[in-house]
């Protein structure tokens, strides 16, 4: 019976999870990491040593998104350009190098930002992670503007937290928020 | 046929294409030279009679001519994928103006050439063509050994490699493209209407409908269809299917799925497609062609032009723009040598019939040659190039580097005796 009722705890807890908006978790806009586009590399770098992920932004005034310069794309700023796989198609790398003249945030970032939107639930964002095989996304407004960000860590740590909490209070909370 | 050998032969060829791409990596240089030599090796085998082909089908073969027609396409589509608008965007007047000289003056003097080596305009043309599009790889290589690549020269060069494929596979369809140049120029524009900035508008719903979707794999095999779609159509008008392929790349750029996708299509292409078409278009020269001297006058006359015309038309693109005369070298010899672009040229000019089959031998031998030419001497001619600049900064730097090292030295000594301090 024990075993049970543990079961259907966690379902009910994992369905709550599924439906809390992307917006209620999300960190405060203060507490990200961010830098603008001309940002040194070395501001980007210590930044990495304790984040995953930088987020390059226009301007700190309209936020707008304009990259992101993840962990792992640090290898590819620290090594020198792989010259002899410098084929047709495989050319950008060469540029993240700093021994291949990048000296600016904007120089390493991948232009292309995964997004979400801000009314998204969990499950969406789940389901896009496993999509395309990544660990964070970006939170938008309409205007293309940075408001937050949903990483698999915060989820894992929404999750234990709603563990944590119990079946009844989830039930009648419906969705947690940070402000509980 | 038999599929037994066919499927051998696939097996061998990825075998020995890896292989001889990983011994030409060894001796830095580009990997594809080892994929097309190995490729000769296999071909060669047969042609001299020393393996049946029956059991080395590689050449010729309707299934690897597929193939490595596949390879192209994923060729291209990566390089469209792998391109930043953003970055071409960038590209500086200087780097620019030295490009565009550097890709009409080869170009140029390459149809002149041919013509009036007794080739008909269009075939020269197409020969032209080949000699375009700079290879970048090598030259970073050099550049980043001898400590220039980050000199102003170095940028110069980075930036403008982006532009010189484009502008290399953008051309080739004035080769093998048929009909009067206004009705070619109007095919282009209805062309880039469609996939250009239609697909670029609507891409992302496109996607949107694959993710919905929900099934295995769904979004990267709804990204290749429309990889083929737009080849399609560019094959119907153009007899050029990279140009539709190259488009699909530069639309999906601007998506991160797009993006994210690109790991997932490099392991079809650089696993599969891509080293089965280097080895194939190694294995399509039947050595037997240097028998008549035609094929060597022509690497002569391909790898003359190929070097003299883009150190010229870079260098003085580089001069008007307002370089000085030693720069401007730099600039022209780091934009010497040719590899992919060169031989994906080569093959939609021979598959599109501008080079006619007759001479098709001649072409694929001397464009390996000025290809293998073009690798070789851009080390030693940078070197000389960039003589006297390396061996300032060696000076400079020497007394530097002392004074700096000494300085570091004193701080860590400095930096540690407190701790030690707390520890005890």
């Amino acid at each position: 019976m024990g075993t049970v009722n543990y079961m259907s705890e966690i379902e009910r807890a994992l369905q709550t999870f599924h439906s809390i908006r992307v917006s209620d978790i999300m960190p405060s806009i203060v507490t990200m990491p961010i830098v603008t586009l001309d940002a040194p590399l070395v501001d980007v770098l210590k930044l990495l040593r304790t984040r995953h992920h930088v987020w390059v932004v226009k301007s700190r005034e309209d936020m707008e998104l304009e990259g992101v310069i993840r962990y792992f794309d640090v290898m590819n700023v620290l090594l020198p350009p792989e010259d002899t796989k410098a084929r047709f198609g495989n050319i950008s790398a060469l540029f993240k190098s700093i021994l291949g003249g990048a000296e600016r945030a904007e120089d390493v970032m991948e232009r292309n930002v995964m997004t979400i939107e801000d009314d998204a639930t969990v499950l969406d964002a789940l389901k896009r992670m496993r999509h395309y095989k990544i660990q964070i996304l970006a939170i938008v407004d309409e205007k293309g503007r940075l408001v937050g960000e949903v990483s698999l860590r915060m989820l894992i740590d929404e999750f234990l937290r709603l563990m944590k909490l119990g079946g009844a209070q989830w039930t009648q909370h419906g969705s947690s928020s940070r402000s509980e | 046929m038999d599929a037994t050998w066919l499927l051998f032969t696939l097996g061998v060829a990825l075998i020995f294409g890896k292989i001889g791409d990983h011994l030409m990596e060894r001796v830095e240089l580009p990997g594809v030279l080892g994929e097309i030599l190995m490729g000769m090796i296999l071909g060669n085998l047969v042609y001299f009679g020393l393996v049946s082909p029956e059991y080395l089908t590689l050449h010729p073969s309707d299934t690897f001519e597929f193939l490595a027609k596949l390879g192209i396409i994923f060729l291209l589509f990566l390089g469209g994928l792998d391109t930043e608008v953003e970055m071409l965007k960038k590209t500086g007047s200087i780097a620019t103006v030295s490009t565009v000289l550097g890709v009409f003056v080869p170009l140029i003097l390459g149809w002149f050439g041919l013509k009036l080596m007794g080739y008909p305009s269009r075939e020269a043309f197409a020969g032209g063509i080949l000699l375009t599009a700079t290879s970048i790889g090598i030259t970073v290589r050099v550049m980043m050994d001898l400590g220039v690549l980050r000199s102003e020269v170095g940028a110069a060069s980075l930036s403008a490699s982006v532009m010189d494929d484009f502008l290399g596979i953008a051309l080739i369809i004035f080769a093998v493209g048929s009909g009067s140049v206004l009705g070619l120029i109007s095919k282009m524009a209805v062309f880039f209407i469609i996939t250009g900035i239609v697909a670029w508008y609507t891409v992302d719903k496109y996607l949107r409908f694959a993710e919905w979707l929900h099934v295995e794999k769904g979004v990267l095999a709804m990204v290749l269809a429309l990889m083929f779609l737009f080849s399609a159509l560019a094959q119907h008008w153009f007899d050029a299917a990279i140009e539709g392929a190259f488009m699909a790349g530069i639309v999906l750029s601007r998506l991160p799925e797009g993006k994210k996708l690109m790991e997932e299509i490099k392991s079809i292409a650089y696993g599969l497609v891509v080293p089965i078409f280097f080895v194939y278009t190694g294995a399509m020269l039947d050595l037997r062609v240097f028998a008549s001297r035609d094929a060597l006058t022509l690497a002569a006359v391909l790898s003359i032009i190929a070097v003299i015309g883009k150190v010229a038309g870079r260098g003085f693109g580089a001069i008007i723009m307002g370089w000085d005369f030693k720069k401007s070298l730099q600039m022209g010899i780091g934009s010497i040598p040719r590899t992919e672009v060169a031989l994906v040229d080569l093959m939609v000019a021979i598959h599109g019939g501008a080079i006619p089959q007759s001479d098709a031998q001649k072409f694929i031998a001397a464009t390996l040659i000025f290809i293998t030419v073009s690798v070789l001497i851009t080390p030693p001619l940078l070197k000389w190039a960039f003589r006297e600049d390396v061996e300032a900064m060696k000076r400079g730097e020497m007394e530097e580097r002392k004074s700096s090292i000494s300085e570091t030295k004193k701080k860590i000594a400095e930096t540690k005796k407190p701790r030690k301090i707390l520890k005890r």
